[in-house]
């Protein structure tokens, strides 16, 4: 007999596993399970009452283990752990078993072996409980420094605001002066303020922190270490500069789309993508002129290499949010410079989000004409004469097919990933399908990445404007802050460890690891491997790969995995 | 600084700073006015672009900023007030929301939810169906603590002067629970049946109900409790209390105060004794004629008193009410009320067959009734509430050939039961009003002359009393056989000897605090203090006596005992709440035709039946939310109830405060085309949302005009928002997302119905949106470019939807659906602004809260050192909110740094 105490929970997720698995079937399948000694359902078992519940039963039963059959562990393992340490059961004592994505909602349709199912995977959970270790986290103190990667106004914003907590900054910017696109920018939505005013502040306000060191033409070329303790390489013109951080921001910001040649004309005099045309106002003082020629009618067409509408062979199928209202402002901008301009905008959706929808309003006000496209029948671009004749099919007056003769075409281009991808080679952050870097979760931790400590801001994450960009800097300095300011870090005790009698240092590991967490020591009179216990992930790449069986990961031993296997195999009827 | 960080509002953007907060080291204060955190996104179904299950999502986050160490929650507490200091620091003025339940003590259990009787609109799955006045929101609510919903008392109750819960019985006995209502009932009295009968009923005048069909029949409502129960239970469940005081405690008189104070004297275990100089107990009830209220139900409730081990020495004068103490009662309380008629300044009176109305009730109560077949009976005066009538209808029982009765003043002042005149004159009397005698003459043949004069009817002095008017013209004389006079009563002076004499007083002097007279451990109530008055108010100065002579006897205080009530609540708010309301008319009062009720003395009243009194009981609005009916206190296992909680303000000093207060949704029925309020097949999208949600109401999708599956659904866009009709040229971000969304959802929860979403444009911008927008697409979910002009309802509930069909050639198109869903916008929540006195925290022109440099800083208000996250400074989804709240976080924790530097 197991010497164990364990409480097992079932939970209904409110009818999410309910609806097709017969919990209480379940409970009272595994009520009689060796070393089960609480068998529960609960109808939401990570709300606050059922976790006041599970506390009471671990100290009053005395549980030395804990099995909830929810959700799958990325939602509530660490709650679940939580709530073992709040009543003081060691958080790796617990078990969880999905009952939800691996098993009610697979399984819809056949409500009875969903059922089965479920008691076999609890059984198995069971197994795994009675052979859990207590573990310690792996406590490491951190350095009160951040590197932020990437001058722009995200960059630059996030430097003050960590500068301000008191954190020590350092920013590497890879070209010859920080600011990035923002300050090459005249007057910018929505509050008309001079983008280069704007960088030009952030820089004097930098110029007097002692705390913050700005690196131009610099750039990251090596990263080690770990979350709170990170050792960095900047290459600085030619030089080498190691620095010590705790964590690292990067904010490198977006490139502009760059349109294939003959795409709506782009290549021909006169076609413009959106920052060459925003360059030309910003440039104008008077009525437009482009190459010496007065600007009397533009044509503007909307979401060039966005939402899949692209010649290229592999087009971004986002939307990329920032073009329609930069297009609106720009169209009002250009009326104020030349009022008696004719503006077209040929458009699929007009997405001037939220207060935005003001800036439509007001290039509307200011005369511009919009017509709508279908995206299986884009606009015809046609050079004539010197001047350009636009051609469309317009769905606002039906279909009617109509000619638009004009000085310029603005093609509204989005916002594209940063084609340079040394940095994802330093970091090793992962990319979403748009190319841009990925976030933990798009809904709830925007700013954070799978590389703890490593924070992604502004159009970096995805196309946003500059506002915005600040907002997400801030928000990735909150949270660099709160690794920071509290002097250490806690991590995963879940990583794998050798057997040293067992291995031979035969380097098969080596090459498994993705973390670069394995290396070679000498103990006593043999070479062994050693796991980094700060960079493991506890991935377990590795211990398939030791020929002589010399690796396993904590949490997860082979004895473990074995029972849950006997365990689920077993046959009780 | 009592916290560094004030976070108002815990939603998600609420959650998220606060986290943020508590992460990087501050101690954050959380203030929600709800009870339980979590905003509205956790009453979503799932969320767009990832299609998590927001409750999946959320509830973590509500877990973890509730139990995070550096975070300090309080759910139902609104920020009264905040204001800076010289230092640069926030004092705050908390409003502490009385829950009425020991946080400490709840378990979740929600057995008080199941006990508790009143159903109103559920707001967090927007009044599609009911939750109980005691509840938990939902079932992940953090806390999992029940609250007891009050908006205060509702008027029946507070007008009681006799403190009986009457919105609980009423709402007891909605519920079927007829033997609950009347214990309730007897937790405040000990005379529900004589109550139910005879009682004026001021909670009935106060009714919100009367507003609309009338008001509830609450008294009648009474008397069915009481008349169910006695019929139940011939003799009193309970018996003498288990505690036992030492205290002897003497009553002198047996009418509704006396017995009253008796009752709840003896509840509280001290032994109680009786003293009535007439054959039977009851005092004045004793003389309301049987047909109003049956000797036997008078002698069913007291038996409520006497079953308490009260002892009624009936027969027993007491002359002087003070030397009682000397036989040992440690406290006397004298109700000896006003037994005496008092003769008018008028000649004639003492006359023969010139009588006391009382002494003629007396008599006609008596073996010996008068015999008055034949004669001709003139009743002068009104009375005590109409004691006059009692006096005519009596003499009209007794065989009178005519009862005339003059009253000098008009109709209205007659009598309080305005239905008591009409009882009278369909069985036979003759009522002149404004007419009084001058003068009685003895006509020798024991018949007495009646010569009167009209009366003018008087003015309204400032108060709108009207005053007696003069004397007008003479009126023709009336031949009687018997005078009844019912003018006056008056104390039986002759008992108050010793301490208690009062020289040339009418009635007895006491402190009105205290109830105490000059004579220490004597007290005294009733109509011997106030002068007449009726049969419930008497019932209140028992009450009242029997806490003063406690407290007395305790030894503490002599305070006043006042029934701690919270304030009434404003019948227009009520009736505001309530959006809609069903047509109830009331209940007939139901009563014996007049020839047979002329024939005998048996009740003129019929009772309801139970039917009748639960369908009447049903028109309850439920004012004050929870009506007292006190099951929640026995259903509670853990005794965490206490009604008596209040409503506590408390102050603290913050560092730095971030408004999170969040959005409003726009109100649908505002957009009157699109039928919202008036088609119960169209709903908004925040509905939509919860009948999709896990906690959802039916569990699945039904419309709700008929509860049948749809078909054929429909989502208009841009409800409420891109539109300059409704005030509102905004677009609100994230309906076109949800509506995204939900279709998805709907695809999946009836994956035979055909949705269709009318657009302006679909705004698509976030990351992953266009993505998820395709996949809708590919779903087969249809797109309408083409705004709706309006929504008419067909046949079979279904909707018609007119429209320009700009893909279709412009034309004005029509297409039917069986349920339309209203996406509708987000509107700024303007109590933010409110926040702060003085109106510094200034708003944007759309009255979002204002961002002063959204370039630098986003979430940076006009008062340094506030910050806004989320929905209160523009709407927004929920990544926009969480970056935009950590922006808020990072700059208040910088604000907090320069503080305490």
């Amino acid at each position: 007999m197991s010497a164990r105490r364990i409480g097992v929970y079932i939970c209904y997720c409110g009818g999410n596993i309910s609806d097709y698995v017969d919990c209480e079937k379940v409970r009272n399948a595994i009520a009689g399970e060796e070393g089960v000694v609480v068998a529960k359902t609960t109808m939401f078992a990570c709300s606050d009452a059922s976790q006041q519940e599970i506390i009471e039963d671990i100290q009053q039963q005395k549980l030395d283990g804990m099995v909830v059959a929810s959700c799958s562990p990325t939602l509530h393992l660490f709650t679940f752990r939580g709530v073992a340490n709040r009543a003081g059961l060691n958080p790796y004592l617990y078990v969880q078993v999905n009952l939800r994505e691996q098993c009610s909602w697979a399984h819809t349709d056949v409500p009875a072996q969903a059922t089965e199912k479920a008691v076999h995977l609890v059984r198995a959970g069971i197994a795994k409980a009675r052979l859990t270790e207590s573990l310690d986290k792996i406590r490491i103190d951190t350095v009160p420094r951040a590197l932020v990667v990437g001058g722009g106004i995200a960059g630059l914003r996030a430097a003050l605001a960590l500068s301000d907590l008191g954190i020590s900054v350092f920013v590497a910017e890879k070209s010859e002066k920080v600011g990035g696109w923002v300050a090459e920018m005249g007057r910018m939505y929505p509050h008309e303020r001079r983008g280069s005013d704007l960088i030009a502040k952030l820089v004097e306000e930098i110029g007097a922190r002692e705390n913050i060191k700005v690196f131009t033409h610099a750039e990251l070329t090596a990263k080690s270490g770990s979350v709170g303790d990170f050792s960095v390489q900047l290459s600085v013109a030619d030089q080498t500069i190691p620095l010590n951080v705790g964590t690292i921001v990067v904010t490198t910001g977006f490139g502009s789309y760059e349109p294939a040649p003959g795409e709506f004309g782009y290549g021909t005099e006169g076609v413009l993508t959106l920052p060459e045309f925003k360059r030309l106002l910003d440039e104008s003082k008077g009525p437009l002129v482009y190459r010496g020629k007065p600007v009397n009618s533009i044509v503007y067409v909307y979401c060039v290499g966005s939402r899949g509408s692209s010649k290229k062979e592999k087009p971004n199928t986002y939307c990329s949010r920032y073009c329609c209202n930069a297009a609106m402002h720009a169209s009002s901008v250009a009326h104020d410079l030349s009022p008696s301009l004719h503006q077209f905008h040929l458009f699929r959706d007009i997405r001037t989000y939220g207060k935005y929808e003001l800036l439509y309003e007001e290039a509307r006000s200011k005369g511009a004409v919009f017509l709508k496209f279908d995206e299986q029948q884009p606009p015809e671009v046609e050079k004539v004469d010197g001047h350009f004749r636009v051609q469309l099919k317009d769905q606002l007056t039906f279909g009617d097919e109509i000619q638009i003769e004009s000085d310029l075409v603005v093609l509204v281009t989005g916002m594209e990933a940063r084609a340079d991808k040394s940095l994802n080679d330093v970091l090793k952050l992962p990319l979403g399908l748009d190319n841009f870097f990925k976030e933990i979760h798009p809904k709830l931790r925007p700013v954070e990445t799978v590389i703890d400590g490593v924070f992604i801001a502004g159009a970096a994450q995805a196309p946003r404007n500059s506002a915005e960009s600040v907002a997400s800097a801030l928000a990735a300095t909150a949270k660099s802050a709160a690794l920071l300011k509290k002097g250490y870090v806690e991590l995963e005790p879940l990583v794998a460890v050798v057997d040293t009698e067992a291995c031979t240092w035969c380097s098969e590991c080596v090459c498994t690891c993705p973390y670069a967490a394995i290396e070679k020591v000498t103990a006593g009179s043999k070479e062994v491997a050693q796991i980094n216990s700060a960079l493991c992930k506890g991935c377990g790449c590795c211990v398939p790969a030791c020929p002589k069986g010399a690796l396993g990961v904590k949490g997860y031993t082979d004895r473990q995995i074995r029972a849950m296997i006997d365990a689920m195999g077993a046959s009780h009827e | 600084m009592d916290y560094d960080v004030l976070v108002v509002g815990g939603g998600i953007a609420g959650m998220e700073s606060a986290l943020t907060l508590g992460d990087m080291g501050y101690s954050v204060l959380l203030a929600e006015k709800e009870p339980t955190i979590g905003g509205k996104m956790i009453l979503l179904s799932k969320v767009f672009p990832t299609l998590d299950c927001a409750s999946c999502i959320a509830t973590p986050k509500m877990a973890s900023t509730f139990h995070h160490p550096q975070v300090t929650c309080m759910t139902y507490t609104r920020v009264k007030n905040i204001s800076k200091t010289a230092r640069g620091t926030f004092q705050v003025a908390l409003d502490r929301q009385a829950t009425h339940v020991d946080l400490d003590k709840c378990t979740g259990c929600q057995k008080c939810e199941l006990a508790c009787t009143v159903a109103v609109p559920d707001q967090f799955n927007f009044d599609m169906v009911a939750r109980r006045a005691a509840y938990i929101p939902f079932p992940q609510a953090v806390p999992k603590k029940a609250v007891i919903e009050r908006h205060g008392t509702s008027p029946c109750s507070l007008a009681c002067p006799a403190g009986v819960k009457a919105h609980g019985y009423v709402s007891l006995i909605r519920a079927g629970m007829f033997d609950e209502a009347l214990e309730l009932i007897l937790e405040a009295v000990p005379f529900p049946g004589a109550l139910g009968r005879i009682c004026y009923a001021p909670c009935e005048g106060v009714c919100t109900r009367a507003e609309l069909e009338g008001a509830l029949p609450i008294r009648k409502l009474k008397r069915f409790a009481a008349d169910h129960y006695y019929q139940k239970h011939p003799k009193p469940k309970h018996g003498p209390p288990k505690k036992k005081q030492i205290e002897r405690v003497a009553v002198v008189g047996s009418g509704p105060a006396g017995l009253t104070a008796a009752y709840h004297l003896a509840r509280r275990g001290y032994s109680v004794t009786v003293f009535e100089a007439a054959e039977k107990p009851g005092g004045m009830l004793r003389l309301v004629p049987t047909f109003r209220l049956p000797p036997e139900v008078l002698d069913r409730d007291i038996a409520n008193v006497t079953a308490l081990g009260v002892e009624i020495r009936t027969g027993e004068r007491v002359e002087d009410p003070a030397a009682l103490r000397l036989k040992g009662f440690k406290a006397i309380f004298v109700a000896a009320g006003l037994p005496k008629d008092r003769k008018p300044a008028l000649e004639g009176t003492d006359l023969a067959n010139v009588v006391g109305a009382l002494g003629f009730l007396r008599q006609a109560g008596s073996r010996e009734r008068p015999k008055l077949e034949g004669k001709t009976v003139a009743v002068v005066g009104g009375g005590r509430h109409g004691i006059a009538l009692d006096c005519a209808r009596t003499a009209c029982r007794l065989g009178a050939k005519q009862v005339v009765l003059q009253f000098r003043r008009s109709r209205e002042e007659l009598c309080i039961f305005e239905s008591a005149i009409d009882d009278a004159i369909e069985e036979g009397v003759t009522i002149q009003f404004h007419r009084a005698p001058a003068r009685l003459v003895g006509l020798g043949d024991k018949r007495v002359r009646v010569e009167s004069r009209e009366m003018l009817a008087g003015k309204r002095d400032v108060s709108g009393r009207i005053l007696p008017g003069s004397a007008g013209k003479a009126a023709e004389a009336l031949d009687a056989d018997l005078v009844v006079l019912a003018v006056d009563q008056g104390a039986d002076l002759g008992q108050l000897k010793g301490e208690l004499q009062t020289a040339g007083m009418k009635t007895l002097a006491v402190d009105p605090r205290t109830l105490e007279t000059r004579v220490p451990g004597v007290f005294a109530g009733g109509d011997v203090v106030s002068g007449p008055s009726s049969l419930v108010e008497a019932i209140g100065t028992g009450t009242r006596a029997a806490a003063c002579i406690d407290r007395f006897l305790r030894g503490t205080e002599r305070t006043p005992v006042e029934l701690p009530a919270l304030p009434a609540v404003d019948p227009k708010s009520v009736l505001q709440r309530q959006a809609r309301y069903s047509r109830l008319p009331p209940a007939e009062r139901g009563k014996r035709p007049a020839e047979q009720r002329r024939a005998d003395f048996q009740e003129v009243e019929t009772g309801f039946d139970e039917a009748a009194a639960r369908q009447s009981a049903a028109r309850c609005l439920d004012c004050g939310g929870c009506c007292e009916c006190h099951q929640c206190i026995a259903a509670c296992p853990a005794d965490a109830i206490d009604l008596g909680m209040r409503d506590r303000e408390k102050m603290v000093e913050v560092g730095s405060v971030v408004v999170s207060t969040g959005f409003r949704l726009f109100d649908a029925g505002l957009k009157v085309l699109y039928g919202h309020g008036r088609f119960p097949n169209v709903i908004d999208a925040m509905q939509m949302d919860r009948l999709l949600s896990p906690t959802r109401p039916y569990n699945t999708v039904l419309r709700p005009s008929d509860g049948k599956m749809p078909d054929s659904i429909a989502y208009i866009l841009c409800t409420g928002s891109r539109d300059c009709q409704v005030d509102n040229p905004l677009c609100s971000r994230v309906c076109c997302m949800y509506s995204v969304k939900q279709a998805q959802l709907l695809m999946g929860a009836l994956p035979m119905a055909d949705v269709s979403i009318y657009y302006i444009d679909i705004r698509a911008f976030g990351k992953g949106f266009e993505e998820f927008y395709e996949q809708a697409k590919a779903m087969s979910v249809r797109f309408v470019k083409g705004k709706v002009a309006r929504v008419e309802e067909g046949e079979d509930g279904k909707l018609i939807l007119h429209y320009e069909d700009i893909a279709g050639g412009g034309k004005l198109a029509r297409a039917e659906h069986d349920l339309v869903v209203l996406s509708v916008g987000l509107l700024p929540n303007q109590e933010a602004l409110g926040l702060f006195s003085g109106g510094v925290l200034k708003p944007d022109p759309h009255h979002y809260v204002h961002e002063v440099d959204e370039d630098h800083s986003p979430a940076r208000t006009s008062i340094d050192g506030v910050y806004v996250a989320g929905a209160s400074a523009a709407a927004m989804d929920i990544p926009d909110t969480i970056l935009h709240s950590g922006a808020a976080a990072a700059l208040s924790a910088a604000y907090v740094e320069r503080l305490k530097r």
